[in-house]
């Protein structure tokens, strides 16, 4: 190919040719030196190995139930360093781990539960005993909480991120002899009485109470001995503030501690190292006795912010596992790419839909609300925002259950009619409802968010075309927005938790928490009242289904899709599980191994 | 000038306390610091927690008073006034700012020198030869760079540098015809940017074939990649290259002393190879820098002995050599671990890393950890280096441009001095004096972080506190970063000048 170019020189360059083709290969390189390359199969060098996992978030705290660490990131490291009695797997079922311990329910009324250590410790050896777990139920129950937030007197101990709903039900637990077993007695029956207990909540009392400047006697002294707080007449206890104070500050930390003891672990694996916003590195907890040993020795976890970078580093082998917080085409086609990976998807737990606000003129009308939803093009809004990042993407039919929940989910679309319903895009239906109206709607919704943007255009030309005149409310700040009600429907974002049966009331009920929309019924609350106090699953999920139908049948709104989730995975790595809820891929990282 | 150093000073101090009031209220009115916890389910719980910590129930400029407060702390030494205020996650601003100063100084000191050197050899160099081949490849391709957006030219250094040479690296092996192809290219760009007769030029082709395809069968032949070495061989032969150079720009090849003097330097570090080698078993950072520094002692030592009419140039010949002698033995000693770092079970075989600053948890002596450095580095070393390039290079080039056409420099030919000397000492370094301004003002900007970079190589220096809480509203770190690079710059503003009046005889500083 060379010698048209040099005309002069040719014979320089027929040297230099023929100086290469004596070497007699045709290919330069390879195995000429008789050392190895270093490439490839070195990976499976040490028994059990490492991984490492990319993240968007960097690592700010050891203790997630604390209001200010409660951060995605913080409670995915947590799966690794700590375990209850339960954990969730990706169809959000409960299962139980009783490497930890084993609980049974031994009574319903009142109801009461038995709870059985199953001689599990701390990564320091200290066993996790009658302390522990007074500390952490004190923590979750709110028990002596006599804080006020309208009258500004009392203090709440524990800056906790969850509500204390579950266990704020129960008496002081009661110990057996041996302090191995203690039981749970509730005032009232509570459907979520199996998550009462949550691993993100318990933390070593004996560095809890070091923190705090007294020993584990002293705390559990304190613990036992103070009463249950009062807001109607709240009394100061300075050892409880001290023991709040620790247990809310001491495990933030963004580095590495001086005190490893912050560091104690009760899961398969321990935090060996923090670097700060860089990464973080958990390695085999060598005195961990439960069922979920780690297969690896090592899993790093790094933090990388963009998503570009994060597949990148995927690609140039850095990282084993990455799952992007945001997942639209761009970033799931480029994972697609790449050979050596897996890509693993699945539908998140997180959900949009419409709500129609019931405090408003025009949503009184029941016949207004009907004619709207009948406009709403869902069925496009799938194909056009969802379908190209999943084929197999479809319109969601339940306020109460997502579709990676499979049966309960099945059960409540055969019940709700909402495909029949609202299934197709129905303009003289709604035309007729309105029987010549021309209402106004104003559409409260995200504007900094791409889909919602483009859900909020379609909807608008649809229902234009029934005579609505649909108004843009679009706006950053929609959150602050929300609960004003000064809007017709709004089109925003739930999480569905996946467990538990809390979101009932706080969305559904007459004045819930969540109950932007006003919405009332008394059916409904009777529903959720009995649901939530429920103790058997299967008659539950008919009383939620039976609230699903009640929304449908009110013309509460619409859901609209679940967001497609996925994880990329290395071809190297096994035993990764796609898992919608927060915990991510995480959930079960006793079980991954490198092939 | 004393005096007019402390009126600088004042002014300086004057104008920040001025800015930093500004600053301090455009953050703190840009939005609602709490915006983030609107709907969040402890609302109740933590907003008045950051009111309270933030005291954000006080107007914005009683809280500027109690921040200066907090700063004006940081003037008493020894004392533990300084505070620079928390952020709204309540952590100490301090804190925070030396960590950042850390990755802002590691990321950007490699590539602003390299783009300082780079840039103005390329400068100097198409200056003297405007309008060639060279000029306008290096117009071209300093343009291009520049032109870049920072984060695709880091996608693209990511997706080359280090994904597909690191699959090659699986099997580093190509075709003679592959080889033949790439020596060919590099043949026609040495041919393109090469300058003279086109006899020259074509002879320069061709050279530039050959020793490209030369380089890159040897290369390859020896697996050079996945076990690289210089050994011997190499040293001497590269050592012999800087001697020879080093003596042409410096004293001319006539002046045969400092040449031998150069070469007996590269002898010396031949000798001292072996022994080095055990010394390098349990090195620091601190073994190579003694290494550097003796080795340029023995050179000028060398060069002082070696005598003759000039023994300045002789030292300064032979140190240099010493100290490029220094860094190839240090090279190798690195190269030595390269196959260990390759095996190493988190490297797996893949050395160009795509992000952050070190491999996590990679554990290893001085040599694998200065590797790993070294390969988490280079894509962001590159990056900035080749954004950077065009502002020096032109600079250079204009102003060396200038001087070639002052009266003087005809002086200095008339005369009858050799080219070398009418360049390297009448031009070269006065075409310098301009580019002290710039270079002043780079090491000024340097520290205020090159946000886009580091976001793309997941890097959380200063140009990340900064957005982070601008985004967040939350002006306490943003007048961190205000404070240290406002200082840099002010302090290497008042640098500039005085170092311009020091090379300039002409700019005197006003008593």
């Amino acid at each position: 190919m060379g010698k048209y170019t040099f005309k002069g020189k040719a014979a320089v360059s027929v040297a230099a040719i023929a100086a290469l083709a004596l070497t007699g290969c045709a290919n330069v390189g390879g195995g000429g030196g008789g050392e190895e390359t270093g490439g490839g199969d070195n990976g499976g060098g040490q028994e059990g190995g490492v991984l490492t996992i990319a993240e968007t978030n960097a690592f700010t705290g050891a203790n997630p139930a604390y209001t200010k660490a409660n951060l995605d990131i913080n409670g995915k490291v947590a799966t690794g360093t700590r375990e209850g009695f339960i954990y969730v797997n990706p169809s959000q079922e409960i299962q139980r781990n009783e490497g930890f311990g084993t609980f049974e329910k031994t009574s319903d009324d009142p109801l009461t539960v038995e709870y059985t250590l199953n001689d599990p410790q701390w990564s320091d050896g200290n066993k996790i005993d009658k302390a522990d777990v007074m500390l952490w139920w004190a923590t979750s129950s709110g028990y002596y909480d006599d804080g006020d937030a309208e009258a500004k007197t009392g203090k709440d101990y524990f800056t906790i991120a969850g509500s204390t709903d579950i266990l704020g039900h129960t008496d002081i637990p009661e110990f057996s002899e041996d302090g191995k077993s203690f039981t749970l007695t509730y005032d009232e029956p509570q459907a979520d009485w199996e998550i009462a207990l949550d691993q993100d909540y318990l933390h070593p009392a004996h560095v809890v109470a070091e923190e705090a400047g007294m020993t584990e006697d002293e705390l559990l002294t304190v613990l036992e001995d103070s009463p249950e707080g009062d807001p109607e007449s709240p009394k100061e206890n300075a050892d409880l503030a001290k023991i709040g104070k620790a247990w809310d500050t001491a495990f933030n930390f963004t580095a590495t501690p001086e005190n490893d003891k912050l560091l104690l672990s009760n899961g398969p694996y321990k935090i060996q190292d923090i670097v700060e916003n860089s990464s973080l590195t958990m390695v085999k907890n060598d005195q961990y006795n439960g069922e979920h040993e780690g297969k690896l020795d090592e899993i790093t976890v790094r933090f990388i912010g963009d998503s570009t970078a994060q597949i990148q580093a995927l690609r140039n082998g850095e990282v084993d596992i990455m799952a992007p917080v945001s997942v639209n085409k761009d970033t799931i086609d480029q994972v697609k790419e790449i050979d050596s990976v897996n890509v693993l998807q699945g539908q998140d737990l997180s959900y949009d839909h419409v709500d129609l606000n019931f405090g408003t003129e025009t949503f009184k009308d029941k016949n207004v609300r009907e004619a709207f939803l009948k406009t709403i093009p869902r069925q496009q809004i799938v194909d056009q925002l969802i379908k190209p990042v999943t084929d197999d993407a479809s319109v969601l039919n339940s306020q109460m259950y997502v579709s990676s929940q499979g049966e309960p989910y099945e059960k409540a679309t055969e019940t709700n009619e909402a495909e029949t319903l609202y299934g197709e895009v129905d303009i003289d239906g709604a035309k007729q409802l309105l029987g010549g109206k021309t209402p106004t709607v104003r559409i409260l919704y995200n504007n900094e968010n791409p889909a919602r943007v483009d859900s909020f255009q379609l909807i608008k030309e649809s229902a234009e075309k029934a005579g609505f005149k649909v108004e843009d409310l679009g706006d950053p700040s929609w959150s602050e927005k929300l609960p004003d009600g000064d809007y017709e429907a709004s089109l925003f974002g739930w999480v569905s938790p996946g467990v538990g049966t809390e979101v009932l009331s706080q969305i559904f009920k007459t004045g819930g928490g969540g109950n932007y929309n006003d919405y009332s019924n008394a059916d409904v609350d009777k529903l959720v009242d009995e649901a939530r106090s429920n103790l058997d699953n299967d008659s539950r999920v008919d009383q939620m289904v039976e609230i699903d139908k009640h929304t449908f049948e009110d013309a509460y709104g619409l859901p609209l899709f679940q967001n497609p989730g996925f994880f990329g995975v290395s071809e190297d790595i096994e035993g990764v599980e796609y898992q919608p809820n927060q915990d991510g891929a995480f959930w079960n990282l006793w079980e991954w191994s490198r092939k | 000038m004393i005096s007019y150093i402390l009126r600088r000073l004042i002014t300086a101090v004057l104008i920040l306390l001025g800015a930093s009031f500004i600053v301090y209220i455009m953050t703190a009115a840009s939005g609602d610091p709490l915006w983030d916890l609107y709907g969040h389910p402890n609302a109740a719980q933590l907003i008045p927690d950051r009111i309270d910590s933030l005291n954000l129930d006080q107007p914005p400029i009683l809280r500027y008073f109690t921040w200066l407060g907090g700063a004006l702390g940081c003037l008493v030494p020894f004392s533990d006034m300084c505070s620079l205020g928390v952020t709204r996650d309540g952590l100490e601003v301090t804190q925070l700012l030396l960590f950042a100063m850390g990755q802002t100084i590691m990321l950007v000191t490699a590539g602003t020198i390299l783009a300082i050197v780079i840039g103005i050899t390329l400068g100097i160099v198409s200056a003297l030869r405007q309008y060639s081949g060279l000029d306008y490849g290096v117009t071209f391709f300093t343009f291009l760079c520049f032109s870049l957006p920072s984060f695709w030219l880091a996608v693209l250094l990511k997706e080359i540098v280090a994904i597909s040479f690191n699959d090659f690296l699986q099997d580093p092996v190509m075709s003679v015809g592959t080889i033949l192809a790439i020596g060919v290219v590099a043949g026609f760009i040495w041919y393109l940017v090469s300058f003279g007769r086109m006899k020259t030029r074509i002879l320069m082709g061709v050279l530039g074939f050959l020793v490209t395809s030369g380089i890159v069968y040897f290369v390859l032949a020896t697996n050079w990649l996945t076990a690289p070495f210089l050994g011997i061989p190499l040293i001497l032969l590269t050592g012999v290259l800087v001697a020879v150079i080093a003596t042409i720009l410096i004293s001319g090849l006539r002046n045969k002393r400092a040449l031998y003097s150069g070469l007996a330097t590269v002898l010396v570090g031949l000798i001292v190879y072996f022994p080095v080698q055990s010394f390098f078993r349990g090195a620091g950072l601190w073994t190579v820098i003694i290494l550097c520094l003796v080795m340029i002692v023995i050179g000028a030592a060398i060069g002082y002995f070696a005598g003759g009419y000039d023994r300045g140039q002789g030292m300064r010949v032979a140190g240099i050599t010493g100290f490029f002698v220094a860094l190839l033995i240090i090279l190798d000693r690195f190269m030595q671990s390269w196959p260990d770092y390759l095996d190493s079970g988190r490297i797996r075989g893949r050395p160009i890393a795509t992000a952050s600053a070190s491999t996590p948890g990679l554990t290893g002596d001085f040599w694998i950890i200065g590797i790993d450095r070294f390969t988490h580095l280079l894509l962001p070393t590159i990056a900035l280096t080749l954004l950077a390039l065009a502002s020096y290079s032109r600079y250079s080039r204009a102003s060396m441009l200038e001087i070639m056409g002052q009266d003087y420099i005809r002086t200095a030919r008339a005369k009858g001095l050799s080219e070398r000397t009418v360049v390297m000492r009448h031009a070269f370094r006065n075409a310098l004096i301009p580019l002290a301004t710039l270079v002043a003002y780079d090491i000024g900007a340097l520290i205020g972080g090159a946000i886009i970079t580091e976001s793309v190589f997941a890097f959380t220096g200063m140009g990340q506190l900064f957005v982070t809480a601008v985004r967040n509203v939350d002006p306490n770190p943003v007048m961190g970063v205000f404070l240290i690079t406002g200082i840099v710059a002010m302090v290497f503003n008042l640098i500039a000048d005085l170092v311009y009046s020091v090379l300039d005889p002409r700019v005197r500083v006003k008593a």
